[in-house]
């Protein structure tokens, strides 16, 4: 038995001296690079991520990390700067047609793939045909197929690829017909999905696409020398980008750190130059010069079932929408760089002749507990009486249950009411708002384009959809349908300021409550960090370091 | 012992059909779909049956079942959802690494400490000694292991600059989540090897052994160690195959690219086929450790018979 | 009685007087041929008293009935309620005002640790209590049919743990209201396994234990092997099992409420607590170290109760 106990012990020793050969890889090239005395010369940077990379196949990819990385390997026609505006990137310039629906897009001379061929028109086309066919298509197909004329007939299935408007006349002149006028159309082509590809390497490289570096190709600021989907990536300055003159970083690592705290260490420890904060953490930090916050364009609300007690009541809804002030959410709980909303549409989002959406159509709803206690007073003598057992839907992530529970003790303050909360996972909650079971939801929703139609049209009830509270209100309908077809942009605005007031104000089909922000510390070496408040967050061509 | 391990065999294959049955079944009740996003969700029903065609989940379940089954036969795991692409296979293979190696070590190290610590209490019954080691046992458990996960890594990483804080790029970097991990075997073991050593103690045979002039070496080696190993052995396999297969927490806040968050992650986003993937994956491993540790009853006392009908 | 009688002869010993007529010949009795063990003894009664004489236990009986008191008088202690927020006071270190201390809500730190200490100690005696009942019968049961019947029990225990636990109590919630109970439910499923796996290998071992053989040879019951030996003999064991099913069942519960499975909010337990405190434990290190120490006191009461408890109801320290 001594025998056999040694034995077992031994092989768990084999086993762990095995184990540890095997692993760490990646280690030698790191200290390597460190050793040589290089270091002064390179500038190199070092990010993390807050989650795994799930996919790097820019057609079928969905969430913000990859996002992120795409856009720093790749390009599309245009690019957003530091100030969020389209520029022309791959593209050179543009013409667009008088009734604005055909956009005629002249490609930079010798933009080149990192494997050397030169990017094409066509590479666009395949890219883009790739994106909306259905044996290919990811769940972000709606992003091209609900633009470009014969997109939405090819994806059904009825029309062919030579019925779709993306038209390549020769390799470097790319012609793009749309539905309907599109004003932030150069936005979209910044996108993720309307990256290029290389259809040869595509096809050889088959299945593997995107798996490995050697998978993929990039025309991008950087090329990424390292990838592992748990540990993250490495990105290497691009030396045939075509404006390699202004990145101004040499090397970017962007390492997988799913723990705020552990990044926060690793900050301290001088092993990262940017970290976000958790919102216990802020408080000690803010006086810091390190310290900042960013917003995104993405607006957090209540969302209303307008089916469901006591939420069938408009007034019982206006009770609801008044009856806390966001902004001692933002302030005193949050503490995150939030700004507190007072509508649905992002408050930083454009508006027309140079004003946001929000300096347009200001303080949709104020916040008053008076008011509020007089639509509950109205609300209740309407249902007769009492109010049901009222749930509150939650995810699970920190600032949703956070929120929650921000709600729950301010109705209970301000209105006298008891609001159960109900937390769920991310898609327990998704679903359960599908199937119409709840009251009242905590939703976001993240802007994919600088444009108030990307949150306006989520509300066109047709049919009325249960995830949007059963909304369905022909005004409101009608107004988003104009502003689609008008080419007039004040006009256009118009048309959306006014559906936003009859959603937010006349219905109250939602209570807002903020635009999320985003605490940091980060490196007084680092300027021009960028990230983006729609679409692809991480822009790193940019950045300087000293 | 032929026959035993041939019946053994196909009763593992028996068990791990069954619950490969039961959990895909299970996992489609669960709520949600792997394509749950916020752009999605608002797609109408139509439209979602359309992209759920795509992949053939709008079949009927049964369906889904049968098809999966016959490629599981093949050895084919299918491609993950979530991981768009990627081979579930590859993923676990790419993911087991870290979560091994950090396993494998703090078994070691968890057992070996464990063994000696419980040991002493059990010598040093009602003392200082015995008070001292159970305290630590103690600790182990209560202290949450990312409390202490954190307080290394705090300390040891960031205050004294010992050894790295987080990522995975040398061997120095698997040693603080080794010794978070192994607190939990450390206390376990303690705990249990004292109560068994404490009973064998106390057994005719060792006051024979003992007045029969043997030293006290060859008392605890021979005799009182052999006879507490049962019960050891018992939760050594679970332990084990819990540890080798990660540990969410440890995993992220070291940021160890391991399999642990892959399994909590997959059953979060319903990625119908990493779930299963590392469900048989897991109870394998499990059933196997068991079976391993079926066979060292019998080594460690021969008292038990392996066919387990007479005992 | 047997105590009694010795003592009495002892003393009679020692006083050494001997006369004849101190002894006379009773003869065997017929009835008690057949008996063969001693008379019993308040086996609890004097398990009690040997509890009593350690002094580890007792101070670990005190804490724990100190504890369990805090946790039901102390949320009435102060003017707070564990839901009652007010954001001016949030992340307040302990003062005169918050014992405890606020968290980032401003909610009153020391009135939820006693709720919260209230929840957990009723999520782990329900827990513990579960996993006691079904572990423990399972395990004997199997060990002692034995056969057929012990190869199919841990078949069954194989697919139970096979399957992850987390698709189990997902559902499993889903399925049920969620509530402390589900909770408890939800983490006994599979909780009770390794208990009944631990009784199984330790009833293996005494089956084949000569006093066992001696025990049976001489005609006792199923029923009267398992109360006299089976169970005496398994009892260390199992508490010792038992007092890490106490913190996993705690911690289990933190972990279903941190991905919104458990408990809802306003409520919390010392789990959950622990887990938000993690998240500041940087710069609002007592928001962690409270809960903490009071599961750690917890726990290290439980742990010498139970090494008490251990000793004090082994039949072999019996005197």
């Amino acid at each position: 038995m001594r025998k056999s106990m040694k034995l077992l012990a031994l092989s768990m020793l084999a086993l762990v001296l095995v184990l540890s050969g095997c692993n760490f890889s990646d280690s030698s090239n790191g200290n390597s690079d460190s050793k040589d005395g290089s270091k002064d010369e390179k500038k190199t940077l070092k990010l993390s991520l807050e989650n795994d990379i799930p996919d790097l196949n820019q057609v079928k990819t969905t969430d913000g990390i990859s996002f992120g990385i795409l856009n720093n390997i790749m390009e599309g026609l245009y690019r957003l700067d530091e100030n969020h505006e389209a520029v022309p990137a791959m593209a050179e310039s543009v013409e667009i047609s008088e009734d604005k629906l055909t956009y005629t897009f002249k490609l930079r001379e010798g933009v080149k793939w990192s494997n050397g061929d030169p990017v094409t028109a066509a590479d666009f086309r395949y890219s883009w045909l790739r994106a909306i066919h259905p044996d290919t298509a990811g769940s972000y197909a709606f992003i091209i197929a609900d633009y470009v004329k014969g997109a939405a007939e090819f994806v059904e299935g009825v029309a062919t690829d030579s019925e779709v408007g993306i038209v390549a006349e020769d390799d470097t002149t790319l012609v793009v017909t749309l539905n309907e006028p599109t004003p932030y159309f150069l936005g979209l082509t910044a996108f993720v999905t309307y990256f290029p590809l290389n259809e040869k390497f595509v096809t050889e490289a088959g299945d593997d696409f995107a798996l490995t570096t050697e998978n993929i190709l990039f025309n991008g600021p950087f090329t990424m020398t390292e990838y592992d989907q748990a540990a993250g990536v490495k990105l290497v300055k691009n030396d045939k980008y075509w404006d390699k003159e202004n990145v101004g970083i040499d090397e970017v690592s962007l390492k997988v750190i799913k723990e705020n705290s552990t990044a926060l260490n690793l900050y301290e420890a001088g092993d990262l130059d940017r970290v976000y904060l958790s919102s216990s953490d802020i408080q000690s930090y803010q006086d810091d010069k390190e310290f900042g916050t960013e917003s995104k364009f993405n607006s957090w609300f209540v969302q209303f079932n307008l089916t469901k007690a006591p939420f069938d009541n408009v007034n019982i809804r206006k009770a609801f929408q008044l009856g806390y002030d966001p902004e001692i959410l933002t302030a005193q709980i949050l503490n995150n760089g939030s700004t507190p909303a007072s509508g649905v549409v992002a408050s930083g989002m454009a508006g027309v002749d140079g004003k946001l959406f929000r300096e347009l159509n200001p303080d949709l709803v104020t916040p008053n507990v008076e008011k509020a206690k007089e639509y509950l007073a109205a609300g209740l003598k309407e249902i007769g009486g009492t109010l049901p057992a009222i749930e509150i839907l939650t995810a699970d992530d920190t600032i949703a249950k956070d929120t929650a529970t921000f709600l729950q003790s301010e109705f209970k303050k301000n209105l006298g009411v008891d609001v159960n909360i109900s937390t769920k996972p991310y898609s327990g909650r998704l679903q359960a708002m599908r199937d119409d079971a709840y009251q009242m939801g905590i939703n976001k929703w993240g802007a994919d384009y600088n444009d108030a139609s990307t949150y306006m049209d989520l509300w066109v009830g047709t049919p009325a959809s249960p995830l949007r509270g059963h909304y369905s209100s022909t005004v409101y309908n009608d107004l988003v349908a104009k502003s689609k077809s008008e080419t007039d942009e004040v006009k256009r605005m118009d048309y959306l300021l006014e559906a936003e007031k009859a959603l937010v104000v006349d219905d109250a089909v939602i209570a807002p409550l903020y635009d999320e922000g985003k605490a940091f510390l980060q490196n007084a070496e680092v300027t021009n960090f960028t990230i983006h408040p729609y679409g692809a967050p991480l822009e790193l061509k940019y950045i300087k370091k000293k | 012992m032929k026959k035993f391990l041939a019946v053994r065999i196909v009763n593992i294959l028996v068990t791990l059909f069954v619950i490969a049955t039961v959990t895909f079944f299970l996992m489609k009740l669960l709520p949600g779909s792997p394509f749950d996003e916020e752009k999605l969700a608002g797609l109408s029903d139509e439209d979602r049956m359309e992209f759920y065609a795509r992949y053939g989940l709008d079949q009927p379940v049964a369906v889904q079942y049968a098809k999966y089954m016959g490629n599981l036969v093949k050895g084919d795991l299918g491609i993950s959802y979530y991981y768009k692409g990627q081979q579930v296979e590859s993923l676990i293979s790419s993911r087991i690494g870290p979560s091994a190696l950090l396993g494998a070590q703090a078994a070691l190290l968890g057992v070996s400490i464990g063994l000696i610590l419980g040991m002493i209490a059990a010598f040093r019954h009602n003392t200082m000694w015995d008070f001292f080691t159970m305290f630590i046992a103690v600790i182990g458990v209560a202290i949450p292991n990312f409390v202490f996960a954190a307080l290394l890594q705090y300390y040891v990483g960031l205050k004294w600059g010992i050894l790295p804080v987080a990522f995975w790029e040398s061997y120095d970097s698997s040693i603080l989540p080794t010794i978070a991990l192994s607190m939990m075997v450390i206390a376990l073991i303690a705990r249990f090897m004292r109560n068994e050593m404490l009973e064998v103690l106390q057994q005719d045979y060792i006051l024979t052994a003992k007045s029969k002039g043997l030293s006290q070496m060859n008392v605890i080696i021979r005799h009182t160690l052999r006879n507490s190993m049962i019960p050891i052995i018992t939760i050594l396999g679970p332990i084990t195959v819990s540890l080798l297969t990660g540990s969410l927490v440890i995993e992220n806040i070291f940021g160890v690219p391991g399999i642990g968050s892959l399994f909590v992650d997959s059953i979060k986003v319903n990625d119908y086929t990493t779930i299963m993937g590392l469900t048989l994956f897991y109870s394998a491993f499990y059933i196997l450790t068991i079976l391993v540790v079926d066979l060292l009853y019998g080594i460690v006392d021969p008292r038990i018979r392996l066919t387990g009908s007479k005992g | 009685m047997t105590n009694t009688n010795l003592e009495k002869y002892e003393v009679k010993e020692t006083e050494g007087v001997f006369r004849e007529d101190s002894f006379k010949v009773v003869g065997a009795k017929k009835e008690s041929q057949d008996t063969i063990a001693r008379p019993h003894v308040g086996i609890l009664k004097e398990s009690w008293l040997r509890l009593t004489k350690n002094k580890g236990a007792v101070v670990s009986l005190v804490i724990i009935s100190l504890l369990v008191l805090l946790a039901l008088l102390g949320p009435y202690m102060n003017e707070y309620t564990y839901e009652q927020t007010d954001y001016d006071k949030a992340f307040q270190e302990p003062n005169g005002e918050h014992w405890f201390g606020t968290d980032k809500f401003g909610r009153d730190q020391w009135t939820r640790i006693w709720e919260g200490t209230r929840i957990s100690l009723y999520i782990a005696l329900l827990a513990s209590v579960l996993d006691l009942a079904i572990g423990v019968i399972y395990g004997s049961i199997s060990a002692l049919v034995g056969g057929k019947v012990d190869n199919i029990m841990q078949r069954i225990i194989e697919v139970l743990v096979g399957i992850p636990n987390l698709i189990l109590i997902i559902l499993l919630i889903m399925l049920m209201k969620p509530g402390i109970f589900t909770i408890t439910v939800a983490m006994v499923i599979t909780g009770w396994v390794n208990m009944a796996r631990l009784v199984r290998s330790q009833v293996f071992k005494l089956k084949s234990q000569e006093f066992i053989l001696a025990s049976r040879a001489l005609g006792a019951s199923n029923g009267r092997l398992i109360k006299e030996h089976f169970i005496p003999n398994t009892l260390g064991l199992i508490i010792v099992n038992m007092m890490f099913t106490i913190p996993s069942a705690i911690f289990t519960e933190a972990f279903l409420s941190f991905i919104g499975l458990g408990l809802q909010e306003p409520l919390a337990s010392l789990g959950v607590l622990i887990n938000d405190g993690f998240e500041g434990m940087r710069n609002n290190f007592y928001l962690l170290l409270y809960p903490t120490l009071v599961i750690v006191g917890l726990m290290i009461c439980f742990n010498l109760l139970a090494d008490g408890l251990r000793d004090a109801l082994d039949p072999k320290m019996r005197k």
